[in-house]
Parts: structure tokens; sequence; C-alpha cells
């Protein structure tokens, strides 16, 4: 016996009964003990918080942000791009039609996010098996950064495919 | 033991003002002291130590927040300079860029925050996707995710027109021009965004609010639930493959 037996107030103790507790001993990985959020979670949120902000303050020193000509609705620039997160779509828009691409496909991806956790119902969090919604998640996530990437950096002059060492387009 | 310079600071009479309650030494009294900390309310008491590093989370949430903020204190200043009219926006930035004590540099924290906030959002996603984590009983705090994931497009594409230059003006043009493809209200949904058949300055007006106020405020609260439910979803049920 490691431990002299507790008397909690207002109780008496019966009798102390050797050995393991009857429910067995509590095995819980060290990986999954809890530990105080403080300090140990808010310090390496603190640096990585201040890594960040160090980044963008040290990028902000170096590149200016970028301001065109003033805006003027009778000249239309070409090519005529969106932002860099929607220019995905627009190159779809240059394959399918309108209603698809820009209406219909975006309107299925955030139906479809809202809806994985309940279509997904495999309790399994490991990779090797879910090989379903890895890959069909994987699917997606390339294909749309294949479809930003060709927007922003190999679409030119009315959308003709232009490489980005011949000419460069693509905007922040 | 010899107490250390913390501890002295804090025996002083100015120290023993600011620190309301004595040091907290047992478990519980730290854990009391956590939960009725203002500051950390949103944040669990404990958490899985596994949830500690980097592998875990890339920290991806916080970096988030982190340029959330950056956000709204560089957005502030800007706001200072900034009237939402086609006549005074582009003046208005340049000369916030030439004449405005760190306006170049305050603008350019805004503009590549931005655009490192969407970056980071995303890849939050995807690494709360492919660690699991998703899965019961945070299925609603994903949910959430993606409302915070429209919103921060959003937040980015109404901010994009603001300086109402050519890049501003016709990504915006572009943007916009899908919503008359939306079926039956196309026309309808088109009018209510630019304010008009084509970007306008009831446009520049209309992105205005949205950016300054409606959807910060809406970001605010979404966020605020968001770690709400990460605080209570978290604690003893495994967040993800590492616990497997
Ligand atoms: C404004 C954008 C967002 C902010 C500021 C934010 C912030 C955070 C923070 C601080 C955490 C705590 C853990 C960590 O650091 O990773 C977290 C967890 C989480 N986030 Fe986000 N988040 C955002 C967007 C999203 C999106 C787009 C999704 C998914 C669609 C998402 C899904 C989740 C889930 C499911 C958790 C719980 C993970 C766990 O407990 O293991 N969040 N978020």
């Amino acid at each position: 016996m490691s431990e002299e037996p507790r008397i909690v107030d207002g109780s008496r103790v019966l009798g102390v009964v050797p050995g393991k507790p009857a429910v067995g001993e509590e095995k819980i990985p060290a990986r999954q003990r809890l530990v105080f959020v403080w300090p140990h979670l808010l310090v390496r949120h603190a640096v990585a918080s201040l890594g960040v902000l160090l980044f963008v303050l040290a990028v902000s020193l170096v590149f200016d942000a970028p301001l065109r000509e003033i805006a003027n609705p009778m000249s239309t620039p070409n090519p005529e791009k969106a932002p860099w997160y929607f220019v995905g779509l627009q190159e779809l828009l240059s394959h399918l039609h309108p209603m698809i691409a820009g209406v219909l496909l975006p309107g299925l991806i955030v139906i479809g996010l809202v809806a994985l956790p309940y279509i997904d119902r495999n309790p399994q969090k490991r990779a090797r098996y879910r090989k379903v919604a890895v890959w069909t998640f994987t699917l997606f996530l390339v294909a749309w950064l294949a479809a930003t990437i060709i927007g922003f950096a190999f679409r030119g002059p009315d959308w003709t495919w232009v490489w980005p060492w011949n000419g460069w387009y693509g905007e922040l | 033991m010899k107490p250390t310079v913390t501890e002295r600071v804090k025996e002083t009479t100015v120290g023993r003002s600011i620190f309301r309650v004595p040091d907290r030494q047992t478990p519980r009294e730290r854990a009391e002291g956590h939960w009725a900390n203002f500051f950390l309310h949103l944040y669990p008491v404990k958490i899985r130590r596994e949830e500690l590093g980097f592998r875990y989370s890339w920290y991806l949430g916080v970096i988030s927040l982190t340029l959330f903020v950056s956000l709204i204190v560089s957005g502030v200043y800007l706001m200072f300079f900034y009237v939402p009219s086609p006549t005074t926006a582009y003046g208005n930035i340049q000369f916030l860029q030439t004449s405005v004590p760190f306006g170049q540099f305050i603008r350019n924290v805004h503009r590549w925050s931005a655009h490192l906030m969407v970056v980071a959002v995303m890849a939050h996603m995807a690494k709360v996707f492919y660690r699991g984590a998703y899965k019961p009983p945070r299925e609603f705090n994903w949910v959430i995710g993606v409302v915070l994931l429209v919103l921060t497009l959003l937040m980015s594409f109404t901010g994009y027109l603001l300086p109402w230059d050519q890049l501003a003006y016709w990504a915006i043009t572009v943007g916009t021009s899908l919503a008359a493809y939306v079926p039956f209200v196309g026309k309808q949904v088109s009018q209510l965004l630019l304010g008009g058949p084509q970007v306008s300055s009831a446009t520049l007006l209309r992105f205005y609010v949205l950016h300054v106020a409606m959807l910060p405020v809406i970001l605010v609260m979404a966020i605020v639930i968001h770690l709400w439910r990460w605080r209570k979803d978290g604690t003893l049920d495994p967040g993800g493959e590492l616990d497997v």
C-alpha cells in the first residue's frame, strides 16, 4: 500500500482492502492526459500568434499593396480576373455554362461541406480506415487547387493559355 | 526556497493592488483561476496533452484568429482616412500611401493579412478534415466553420472593391456578374448586391457597410460560438487521428 487511506469528513473507514480497484486500473495514455491550458497551450498559441504577426509585418515592409489607375467603367482590362480565391470558379466558367460553374457548383460545394459530417458517419479517424472520405476530399482539393492556379497564373488576354514566364497576369 | 522575482513583485503594495488574489497553487485553485478569468473564458481549462503539439492542428485556428485581429487593428486605422464614394475613395488611398504616417505600411498589413487569412482558414479546414476532427461530437462546429469560411470570403471580397482602382472595379464586376445566373431571381440578387445594373457608387457604399459593420460583427459572433464549441466538445473526447 503506497497511500494512506483518506478519511473524508463524515465518513468512517470500515476496512481497507489491499490490491487493485474493482473497476480495474484506469489506463490513460500519456498523450491523452489532461494538462492545464495555462501555461502549456497558451504559450504555444502566443508563439504561433507572434510568429504570424512578425511574418505579416515583415512582408508588409517589403511588398506594397497594389494600386492601379482609378476605376474606369469605360475601359475593361484584358484579362479581367476575379480575386484569386474565386479565380478557380472563373476558370471553370470558361469551360461550363455559367449557371453550372457560377451558381450550381459553388452552392453544391457549400452544401456538401455543411453536410459532410452528417454523410460521413464512419467513426474511424485514421486515414487508412476512411479511404473513401479522404480520397474524395483530396480529389476535390486538388481539382480546386489546379483550377485556381491555372486561372491565376496561366491565363492571359481573352482567357487564353499563357505560360507564366511568357506573361504574368495574376493580381493580388 | 527563495522567492522568485515575480513573487517578490506580487508582495509589494503595488503588486498586491494588481493581483487581486494570492497565488493559486493547487490544481483546483489554478482551475478556478482560469475559469474566473474573462480573457480566458473561451479557452478550456484543460486539454489533452497531444493537442498541444504542432502536429495536431498546425496551430491554424489560432493563426486564422491572429490574422483576423491584425485585420481589425489595421482596418480601423484605414477607416480614419477613407470615405466610401467614387469621388473620394481612390484619392483617399493615394493620400494614405503618400502623406499619412505609416499609411502605406498599414495598408500593406491589411492587404496581406486578408489574403493570408483566406489561406489560413482554408488550410485550417483541410487540417481539421484530415485529422477527422469533424466527427461526433464536433459535427456542428464544422458547420459553424463552413459559415466562418463563407464569411471570410465575403469579407475579403467586399474589401477588394474599396480602393476603387481598376483592379478592384473589374474583379468585383466579374465576381458579381455570376449573381445574374441565379435561377429565377438572378436579376433581383444582382440588383440587391450592386444597387443598380452595374458596379457604381451604390455598390461601393453597400460593400463598405458590409465590410466594416455587418460582416465583422457577424464574423466575431460566429468565431465566439466556434471557440465556445471547441471548448465544450474538446476536453475529454479524442479530437483526431492522433488518439486512435
Ligand atoms: C474565421 C475562421 C476560423 C477561425 C478564427 C477558427 C478558429 C479555431 C480555433 C482557434 C480552434 C481551436 C483549435 C485550433 O487552433 O486548431 C478551432 C477548432 C476547430 N475548427 Fe476552426 N476556425 C475558423 C474556421 C473554421 C473552418 C472553415 C472550419 C471547417 C469547416 C473549422 C472547423 C473547426 C473544428 C471542427 C475545430 C475543432 C477541432 C478540434 O477540436 O480538434 N474552423 N478553430
